[in-house]
């Protein structure tokens, strides 16, 4: 077997045992995933099930209590890993967007591949607006973040991410602050991302999105994932009986 | 009643160049200020860094314990006794400009509220801004430097100038070491007219016609600064 077909073999993260306690209380229950190369996948369940603390995890923002997570086949919990190097490879995504109120939108895109991968202005700034011009943003690069709107900031959030060129984009609740007339737009350009067989992990409440572009659709609930599948089957035959009340709710 | 008070201008401030007393003064307030405010800076930086590191990461511990004890010490006495002891014990023996001494003394004193100006500056950055720096990869240094510093310092410029005015003002208590500062100068003229109120109100006017320009000052950075958000 040579080292291709191995890689192909192998998934991007792997999750084993994952165990994560907050004072006493455990918010994840030695959870275990595979999340393989070009895979959409959408974490859904009801607040306070520890999604985003699942999420979180993935790039070490929340330190894991016990449980293991290979991503490009190191182990990131490991103390000695240099988490700094792999959270390179992981864009992410937040709520409040979180873009530097003190950057120009520009800036906020080129500041860390300038200063982490050592591009030059020139290419980090050609390359930021590339992707700008794809989320259709491309006039705003000179404008400070407060200026625009929560859905192009959100946009711009997203953007921030790609420009590190990531192995896998991890996207936190990414249209749960947005008003509602702006949450499509944001959803485009990740579906848009889908489509280009960028790796994602999503945590997310709109199931029309989750229905339509998730490769597979995941059920936490208590801090386990208490169901997983293909979205048609997911939504349509939801097998767990909590998922079912859940979905009941929702839909 | 005109000409009273021309006589009692020109015994205070023109009979043997008196109002010389006054300027010489305002320079040794200026620089004693001045060069008090550079250390604070210096100071009060490298403490916040420490007290926040620690609070952060666990780090330093030894290094915060000592912090908390200057900020403890230096908050709990008044200033003018911290003044006397840095000039009559901890210099007591040793011949030093006393300006020098002045300077070290309000640069300590100050910089214990500027400390805490510092960190007040860092927490109230949103910590999701923290977080977006660490995403991307930045170490736990780079983020400080580039992301929550530079949103920090601006935030607490305002609040510094203000400290840089009192402190302006707190520095009349350096006759106490028989530093001729503003304050002095007019209490020496006081004392050879025998006449208080043309040195003392002139040494007030001094005092508060630097403030309302500095606050002026501040309001004008403020502006500026808020500009650049929008």
């Amino acid at each position: 077997m040579n080292d291709k077909t191995m890689n192909e073999k192998m998934p991007l993260i792997q999750v084993k045992n994952l165990y994560k306690k907050f004072d006493q209380k455990d918010v994840l229950k030695n959870i275990s995933v595979d999340i393989n190369e070009g895979d959409v996948v959408c974490v859904i369940g009801p607040s306070g099930s520890g999604k985003s603390t699942f999420l979180r995890c993935l790039n070490r923002l929340e330190e894991p209590t016990g449980g293991h997570i290979l991503f490009d086949g190191a182990d990131i919990c490991d103390p000695k890993t240099d988490i700094d190097l792999h959270r390179q490879k992981m864009g992410m995504v937040f709520q409040q967007f979180n873009l530097f109120p003190h950057m120009t939108i520009l800036k906020n895109l080129t500041v860390a591949p300038m200063s982490l991968q050592k591009k030059s202005q020139e290419e980090a700034e050609g390359y930021a607006m590339q992707l700008l011009e794809r989320v259709g943003l491309q006039n705003r690069a000179a404008d400070y973040p407060s200026q625009l709107s929560g859905g192009q900031q959100q946009r711009i959030a997203i953007v921030r991410a790609l420009c590190m060129k990531p192995e896998v984009m991890l996207f936190d609740e990414p249209t749960s602050a947005l008003d509602p007339e702006m949450v499509g737009e944001v959803l485009n350009v990740m579906r848009d991302l889908a489509a280009q067989k960028m790796t994602m992990v999503v945590v997310t409440h709109e199931m029309g999105f989750a229905r339509e572009v998730a490769s597979r659709v995941m059920f936490l609930d208590d801090g386990d994932f208490l169901e997983e599948n293909a979205p048609q089957e997911f939504f349509e035959n939801p097998q767990n009986e909590r998922l079912r009340s859940f979905l009941s709710k929702v839909l | 009643m005109w000409k009273s008070f021309e006589d009692a201008f020109y015994l205070n401030f023109i009979e043997d160049d008196r109002w010389k007393y006054l300027t010489n003064g305002l320079g040794v307030t200026l620089k004693i200020t001045f060069f008090a405010v550079l250390i604070g800076i210096l100071l009060g930086f490298t403490v916040a860094i420490v007290r926040n590191t620690y609070q952060n990461t666990g780090k330093l511990k030894v290094a915060n314990a000592i912090c908390s004890l200057y900020l403890t010490i230096i908050r709990g006495t008044p200033v003018v006794v911290q003044l006397m002891i840095v000039y009559f014990v901890i210099f007591g023996s040793v011949r030093i400009d006393k300006s020098i001494t002045a300077i070290l003394a309000f640069g300590i004193n100050s910089g214990a509220y500027q400390a805490e100006i510092f960190r007040s500056g860092i927490q109230s950055i949103p910590r999701g801004q923290f977080e977006a720096g660490r995403s991307l990869g930045f170490s736990y240094h780079q983020t400080m430097l580039k992301i929550i510093m530079p949103q920090a310092i601006k935030n607490v410029i305002p609040t510094l100038c203000n400290e840089f005015i009192t402190l302006l003002k707190e520095t009349s208590v350096a006759g106490y070491i028989a530093l001729e500062d503003l304050t002095k100068g007019g209490d020496i003229i006081r004392s050879r007219t025998y006449s208080a109120f043309m040195p003392l109100i002139a040494v007030a006017l001094i005092y508060l016609v630097m403030v309302v320009i500095l606050e002026k000052v501040v309001r004008l950075i403020e502006r500026r600064l808020k500009q650049n958000e929008r």
